[in-house]
């Protein structure tokens, strides 16, 4: 074989044919019905997620004009009610929330390096002044719920001498506060604008039931299964799950059973009844509710379930429900639809 | 419960090591090319989140399978020797080398300090040199890292991309010019899989000398965010490379292009078509014995083979999951799916199973 000539250094990209324009005129009549009613499902949880954003970086400036002991416990009921409900809608992980990686900047997570306690003891630490264009260059574990939840509830954080509300700490805290606000009424806004791509393109029909199989499986294995010890080395370790340094990381999976409830499930059980899938779709709807029935006694820490075998015996009740909620929508809904998350397809190269 | 017993039926089903099951022929066909051992090697996911390297022989005995500490991606088999090489996938801290025919590991190598792999690799014609893509993390460069096999494979050069993100590396037929796919995108350790620069990547297909490192060309897709992952070059010095578009998904660009007689040319397969492929292409093989091309798309289901001068699709298979090509003996390919499937597909025959494994194959086959 001769070597090959290379004459035209930098050719240009000649298309063959000229590139097809996406078309908005492909959409399946049935199928646009579910989308309707899915993107306004996911348009109210958006514009919760805004509206208690909003409320967080509120609250967050009058308790640093203001500090009080008082005002620091609104301050983290009020992260609370954002960081909730953010989970109501975190299933969905395509559309608008892909864009800059929103769904990263609004929590980073997992955190095995603890990435967020070391950029946070950089920037406090550092000289530069905290502002919300340094927020905005510091990346993703900077910008959301955990960060301000270290803020708010890391107990040596606490204990330090930049504890809340020290001048620099409630800076980082106003200006993460003020992204996760901006994020979140971007994003709304964005989700309007996606209405007429996401109901003119049929393929966002298997999307969106593959984001909520995904969201299922992230709690069931990741989210869950992982602290319990249930998975990797074996050893039940709270500091596997999200959101333990507010103690939140069950009602986070609370809240998120009840988004997939509210966004995903309606017009999921109209697309299987269509289907000729009556009773599965009263099946999943009965089994959301035996996992919600764990709620609100299993909004309280996890850390002291994981130590104690009573406790170990609640949330092992929990994973039997959420175990059997994922199988029949991953394993049996999925079958029957022919929509399928693989080894390849949901994390590739 | 029953569901939660149909579960587990399900998951070990999936995942477990009984023994392989062969439908249809119980003889897998030859590989295509001379110089290959007549076995397939991949890496595959088994229960438990544990991760080996799988070879099996043509006539679909498991041949070896060796653990390995973390999920590997792609590798590439050391010429005139019984080796083959593994990668982790992204981050990959370190590449195996095993004998072939016995799955004995003979090497692990980690990656330099500051580095990456990316899971794929390919030797120079005499299988002294392991040429490999890897990712500079801390300002973001990438390189080919180059190893030197008969001593030990000791690091013996590095080469500069001038880019982000490199991904597959072929050897063109010349034996002098390393085809590079660089994805063009940012990404970081400590951040996971996070893409980090969707908005500025540069991607581009890249043609260097081997022994000087220098880069000969550079072509550019016609979209900044259709990142060039995957490459081949036929027989005849043709060059293909596959894309994996970052935009949108109701936005359907081209997902192939291909370099041959100085053009750097896009090949539409049409809407309808770039659909069935979800934007995302995981393998691209050019048939050493004719003028085929198969593509996989693990994201859309769907393989398909194209003629590589009209560019036109000849036939088109729904298979869940599927990312591994090759090229068989006689025309045909055979393609791996992350549901332990492999088919076989070929010009004016419809596409058939040819076996069923209670593995999950990971993107490629060598």
């Amino acid at each position: 074989m001769t070597r090959l000539a290379l004459t035209f250094l930098l050719a240009s990209s000649v298309a063959v044919s000229p590139l097809a324009a996406a078309t908005a005129n492909n959409a399946d009549s049935q199928t646009i019905e579910y989308r309707k009613q899915w993107h306004s499902d996911v348009l109210t949880g958006y514009q919760n997620l805004a509206t208690q954003g909003q409320a967080l970086s509120s609250q967050a400036a009058s308790y640093c004009q203001a500090p009080s002991p008082e005002g620091l416990e609104q301050t983290k009921q009020a992260w609370l009610e954002a960081f909730l409900a953010w989970q109501k809608v975190r299933f969905v992980d395509f559309g608008p929330v892909e864009q800059g990686n929103r769904a990263w900047q609004f929590q980073f997570w997992p955190d095995p390096k603890n990435l967020v306690a070391r950029k946070a003891s950089y920037l406090l630490k550092d000289e530069a002044p905290i502002t919300p264009e340094k927020v905005s260059e510091s990346g993703v574990a900077v910008q959301g719920f955990p960060m301000a939840e270290y803020l708010l509830y890391d107990l040596a954080f606490a204990n330090g001498e930049e504890a809340l509300p020290a001048g620099r700490s409630c800076k980082l805290l106003l200006a993460v506060t003020r992204h996760i606000a901006d994020n979140g009424q971007s994003l709304a806004n964005d989700w309007q604008g996606f209405q007429s791509n996401y109901l003119g393109s049929d393929q966002y029909t298997d999307t969106t039931i593959r984001s909520a199989m995904a969201g299922l499986e992230i709690l069931e294995e990741r989210r869950l299964a992982t602290p319990m010890g249930l998975r990797g080395n074996g050893k039940r370790s709270v500091y596997s799950a999200d959101a333990w340094r507010s103690e939140a990381s069950l009602a986070a999976m609370g809240a998120s059973v009840q988004g997939l409830k509210q966004s995903f499930l309606p017009a999921f059980s109209k697309l299987l009844t269509d289907r000729k899938q009556p009773d599965l779709a009263e099946q999943i709807a009965q089994q959301f509710d035996e996992v919600l029935a764990n709620f609100p006694e299993l909004d309280r820490p996890m850390a002291p379930l994981l130590a104690d075998d009573n406790g170990y015996k609640l949330l092992q009740s929990l994973y039997i429900d959420i175990t059997q909620l994922t199988s029949l929508v991953n394993d049996r809904a999925a079958v029957e639809l022919g929509v399928v998350r693989g080894f390849n397809s949901s994390d590739g190269d | 419960m029953p569901e939660l017993t149909r579960r587990s039926f399900i998951k070990s089903a999936l995942t477990g090591s009984a023994a392989i099951s062969l439908s249809g022929c119980t003889l897998l066909p030859r590989k295509a090319g001379n110089q290959s051992p007549q076995q397939y090697t991949g890496a595959i996911g088994l229960q438990d989140n544990r991760f080996a390297v799988s070879a099996i022989a043509p006539d679909g005995r498991m041949l070896w399978q060796s653990p390995v500490g973390s999920r590997c991606h792609s590798g590439c088999i050391r010429p005139n020797t019984a080796q083959v090489v593994f990668f982790e996938r992204r981050p990959g801290w370190a590449f195996y080398v095993f004998n072939s025919e016995s799955g004995d590991r003979l090497h692990r190598i980690e990656a330099a300090e500051g580095e990456h792999f990316v899971g794929h690799g390919v030797f120079s014609p005499d299988g002294r040199f392991l040429y490999a893509p890897a990712n500079r993390y801390e300002p973001g460069e990438g390189i080919i890292a180059v190893y030197d096999s008969q001593r030990g494979y000791q690091r013996a050069n590095t080469f500069e991309l001038n880019g982000i993100g490199p991904h597959q590396v072929t050897m063109h037929p010349d034996g002098q010019t390393l085809v590079v796919g660089l994805g063009g995108i940012l990404t970081h350790p400590d951040y996971d899989r996070i893409k980090l620069n969707l908005p500025t990547m540069k991607p581009a297909l890249l043609m260097m000398d081997r022994l000087s490192g220098d880069i000969l060309a550079r072509f550019q897709p016609s979209h900044h965010q259709l990142s060039t992952r995957h490459v081949d070059v036929a027989q005849d010095g043709t060059v293909y490379a596959a894309y994996q578009y970052q935009g949108p998904a109701h936005e359907l660009p081209p997902l192939v292009a291909r370099y041959r007689n100085g053009r750097y040319e896009e090949i539409d397969f049409g809407a309808a078509t770039h659909r069935e492929l979800g934007n995302y292409i995981a393998s691209i093989v050019a048939h050493p014995e004719n003028d085929l091309v198969a593509i996989a798309s693990p994201i859309g289901g769907t393989a398909l083979i194209f003629n590589s001068r009209s560019g036109k699709v000849i036939e088109k298979a729904a298979i869940p999951d599927c990312a591994g090509v090759e090229a068989l003996a006689g025309g045909d390919f055979l393609v791996s799916s992350g549901r332990g499937k492999l088919v076989r597909m070929g010009k004016g025959k419809p596409a058939e199973e040819i076996a069923s494994m209670p593995v999950q194959w990971d993107h490629h086959l060598v």
